[in-house]
């Protein structure tokens, strides 16, 4: 610590601007991470928050909610199995909304997706403003923040382009989103009224839901799937990866992030690995005066250190920055726990890169201090 | 016993056509307070010499002492032990680091033995002021004069206190007024604080501030009769 503090104070614009390439790639990472999670939230938020450790749907239906379809009375069933704890069901039907006074040709239309859910069930979010989903009132509906923007508030009538029904907002709800489109939840009797309006379309069964996630510890999927016919019981993340274009969106941000990673480990590499080499003399000299390898190494090792962290907390910092100034639609969602994550990746690829120096300096003869080796 | 002391000390360098004898059957001891020179032509030896007795480098045959320890079979890790606690190298050209300020130059052999206490930069601080250095504590090595900077590194061979202290043609690059006032120095300093001291020389002018004086050539180490 002692030489590597007195030499970073000492050649501040040497080490200042490899510290901002640090800055720079770290800030990108950061970047990215927050527009791949708020990607990813836009696809699949309302499933991947929800509180729930496994999804059932019907059997061969890819884990697809619109492909699937599956009794509501199928919980009961459910609740009697082996660690099972709360079951919520779910319906899904895409739709296109609009204000109720305006008409059908004119109107400005926002794509919606409206889910159906029981009043209570723990996949009932919390509203952020309004009031919960009551039996009470049928049509009334709590929606996600997004249609604030499109300019909806609570109060407001809502027409569905295609059918006769009328939805009312009783309240908003944060980040719900699925399958790139904001969420309006419904009660499941109103969903119902939706999707399967023509008749027929419920394929015969009665109280049709779509999916049914379920709460549960220490639970056996296999003893499950078989004891219960016509179903197949996924984990939540294999329910959020099914969603379309899910997997290929985060495939692509995360191989951007984990390229970026890489390429900072090797920048910061290779100046430390370049420096260490123009040093020789000096630590030769160290060596020669009884600095023993771990002391030579261990100035290396807390530069490259003390650089990365300074770097990275920078990088973190003008993170926020940005996020302030994006525009409000953008999806951009930076999470706590990631940044942690992707901080101690960095610097823990910075500090294992400055391991070419390290052998480097094990190398280093103590006799090249003398300036002439006979 | 002596401070210092090589016994039949052989060394061959090896490559795939010949064998070089770079030191042959080189004996020496010196005692504390005792300022030896050795000097020589380039290629004479020299150098392996000074790396031997320095603990820089093994040699092929014989046994060198450092007080009583016997450091011809020490790993690599020992050695440099040795050279922190018991050797202090004056080098060519000084060697200084440069993003050091002349104190910490002398503070970073305190930090290899462990933590920096008020004690060891009191006693850098005493050093420095022997060696008149006194006003340059917050200098860096590129703001000294030759002269100064192969001050730095004497104070800095004496800072860990050694047995023996190694001087690696102190004098190279300096001129003649202030070569002799670097000689005189090392030698005032060995003398007061009782060391064994060896210096590596081409420089015969220097010759007079020393105890004994020999002459290596081809490998071999004569007494000089002066």
């Amino acid at each position: 610590m002692f030489l590597a503090l007195k030499e970073l104070k000492h050649s501040k614009g040497k080490f200042m601007m490899i510290g901002l390439i640090i800055v720079f790639i770290s800030w990108l990472v950061f970047v990215l991470s927050g527009l791949g999670t708020g990607l990813s939230d836009l696809a699949a938020s309302t499933l991947k928050y929800a509180e729930a450790d496994y999804v059932i749907f019907e059997e061969d239906t890819d884990f697809s909610l619109s492909k699937s379809i599956l009794s509501e009375d199928l919980e009961k069933k459910v609740l009697e199995q082996k660690g099972v704890e709360a079951v919520a069901s779910m319906g899904t039907v895409s739709a296109s909304i609009r204000s109720a006074d305006g008409n059908e040709e004119n109107a400005t239309k926002t794509d919606v997706l409206v889910a159906g859910i029981q009043p209570g069930s723990f996949m009932e979010p919390e509203v952020s403003s309004g009031k919960n989903l009551t039996s009470s009132s049928l049509n009334g509906v709590i929606v996600d923040e997004s249609l604030k923007e499109d300019g909806f508030s609570i109060g407001d009538e809502l027409a569905i382009n295609g059918y006769t029904e009328k939805l009312e907002i009783i309240g908003f709800v944060q980040n719900e989103t699925l399958n790139h489109q904001p969420v309006i939840f419904a009660q499941m009797d109103k969903f119902r009224a939706i999707k399967y309006a023509a008749p027929g379309s419920d394929n015969g069964i009665e109280n049709p839901v779509n999916g049914i996630l379920v709460q549960a510890t220490d639970i056996d999927l296999d003893a499950v799937n078989e004891e219960i016919d016509g179903i197949e019981m996924g984990t939540k993340d294999e329910a959020v990866k099914s969603i379309p274009g899910y997997a290929a969106e985060n495939g692509t941000i995360m191989m951007m992030l984990w390229f970026l990673i890489i390429i900072s480990a090797f920048i910061i590499g290779v100046f430390f690995y370049v420096l260490t080499n123009q040093k020789t003399q000096q630590f030769g000299v160290l060596k020669a005066i009884g600095g023993s390898n771990v002391f030579v190494m261990k100035t290396v090792i807390s530069q490259v250190f003390i650089l990365s962290t300074v770097s990275i907390l920078t990088g973190i910092g003008l993170t926020y920055l940005t996020a302030a100034v994006l525009p409000e639609g953008m999806p951009f969602n930076l999470r706590i726990p990631m940044v942690i994550i992707y901080s101690i990746v960095l610097l823990a690829i910075s500090v294992l890169s400055s391991l070419f120096s390290v052998i480097k300096i094990s190398k280093i003869d103590p006799l090249t201090a003398l300036g002439r080796v006979e | 016993m002596s401070s210092i002391q090589l016994e039949n000390v052989t060394k061959r360098y090896k490559d795939n056509v010949s064998e070089m004898i770079a030191l042959n059957h080189v004996s020496l001891a010196v005692d504390k307070g005792e300022f030896v020179a050795i000097i020589g032509p380039s290629g004479s030896g020299k150098s392996t010499f000074l790396s031997i007795a320095g603990a820089l480098l093994q040699p092929s045959e014989g046994e060198v002492f450092i007080k009583d320890k016997a450091i011809s079979s020490f790993n690599e890790k020992d050695l440099a032990q040795v050279r922190l606690e018991q050797i202090g190298f004056i080098l060519q050209t000084s060697n200084l680091i440069p993003y050091l300020t002349v104190l910490d130059q002398l503070l970073v052999v305190a930090k290899m033995k462990g933590s920096i206490t008020e004690e060891m930069k009191q006693a850098a601080k005493e050093l420095l002021k022997d060696l008149g250095l006194e006003k340059r504590l917050k200098k860096y090595p590129n703001e000294l004069s030759g002269g100064e900077r192969q001050r730095v590194a004497i104070a800095r061979s004496f800072m860990n206190n050694p047995d023996v202290i190694l001087a690696d043609e102190p004098t190279a690059n300096l001129d003649t007024v202030r070569a002799h006032e670097v000689v005189q120095l090392i030698a005032k300093e060995v003398k007061y604080r009782n060391k064994a001291a060896i210096m590596v020389t081409h420089d015969e002018r220097m010759l007079k501030y020393c105890d004994r004086v020999y002459r290596i050539e081809d490998g071999v180490l004569k007494e000089e009769n002066l």
